[in-house]
């Protein structure tokens, strides 16, 4: 039950704060490798199936509201889904040990990159004229 | 990234860290897109999720495919996204995310250090 009740929970709790902007799309992974110790790609594995009916009811409620850009989708879906294609098929071949490094690195640069932009929101001194 | 072939190549980065890393590809292709301007917040995040979506389908098959992971395994964490994402939108304009982004994204350095080292 254990076993089944805490990939659950992990779930729900990765859910409700994707739910609500926080998660960014990587939060179910790394709970899933640093907290729970899963094998790094069946954490990829999970974390992509894991968007999938999230975000499919999200784009459909979207596209009836219109939102999504035409062009904007039409210049970039299909280089990005051949991208994303090959590199998933790169990542079953490479050592996952090779993946490390980059991605910490890429996190880090995720990490910093949303602190600053949180930081930006609330600007201390406002008369000021802003920085290049 | 206001060019063509700005958004074009902004896309396909995207695309590899997504495949690569298993996601995280609208972390990097929002902000990207974002720079050019042009778009609404809602209009560009819609957009993002619908440039996002396919590039997650086809390295999910592949994952699927190669048998890294069963289905059954995946399942108590669908489950519960479900279940989530049901509880995340109905409370959704109830709660202030901003400290909740800020542990995240310390969260995310804490990953990187353990990533790294």
């Amino acid at each position: 039950m254990k076993e089944l009740l805490i990939p659950f929970l992990t779930g729900l709790g990765a859910g409700v704060l994707s739910a609500w902007g926080v998660g960014g799309g990587t939060i179910l992974l790394l709970c899933m490798t640093l907290l729970l110790g899963v094998d790094q790609r069946q954490a990829q594995a999970v974390n992509l199936l894991f968007f999938l009916p999230a975000a499919g009811a999200g784009l459909l409620f979207h596209r009836k509201k219109g939102e999504i850009d035409g062009l904007l989708w039409r210049q970039t879906a299909l280089a990005g889904t051949a991208a994303a294609l090959a590199a998933a098929a790169a990542a079953q071949f490479l050592d996952v040990s090779l993946l490390r490094r980059p991605f910490g690195v890429y996190l880090l640069l995720a990490g910093l990159s949303m602190l600053r932009k949180l930081l930006k929101k609330t600007p201390p001194d406002r008369g000021k004229p802003p920085e290049k | 990234m206001k060019t063509r072939w700005g958004v074009t190549a902004a896309a396909v980065l995207a695309g590899a860290v997504n495949g690569l890393f298993g996601g995280g590809g609208g972390m990097v292709l929002l902000p990207l897109l974002q720079r050019g301007g042009g778009l609404g917040d809602r209009r560009l995040f819609a957009t993002s999720l619908a440039i996002i979506f396919p590039m997650c389908l086809v390295s999910g098959a592949v994952y699927l495919l190669q048998g890294g992971v069963s289905l059954r395994d995946a399942m108590p964490y669908l489950l519960g996204g479900l279940a989530g994402g049901a509880i995340g939108g109905l409370t959704f304009s109830r709660v202030p995310v901003t400290w909740l982004k800020a542990v995240f994204a310390l969260f995310l350095l804490y990953g990187g250090v353990r990533y790294l080292l």
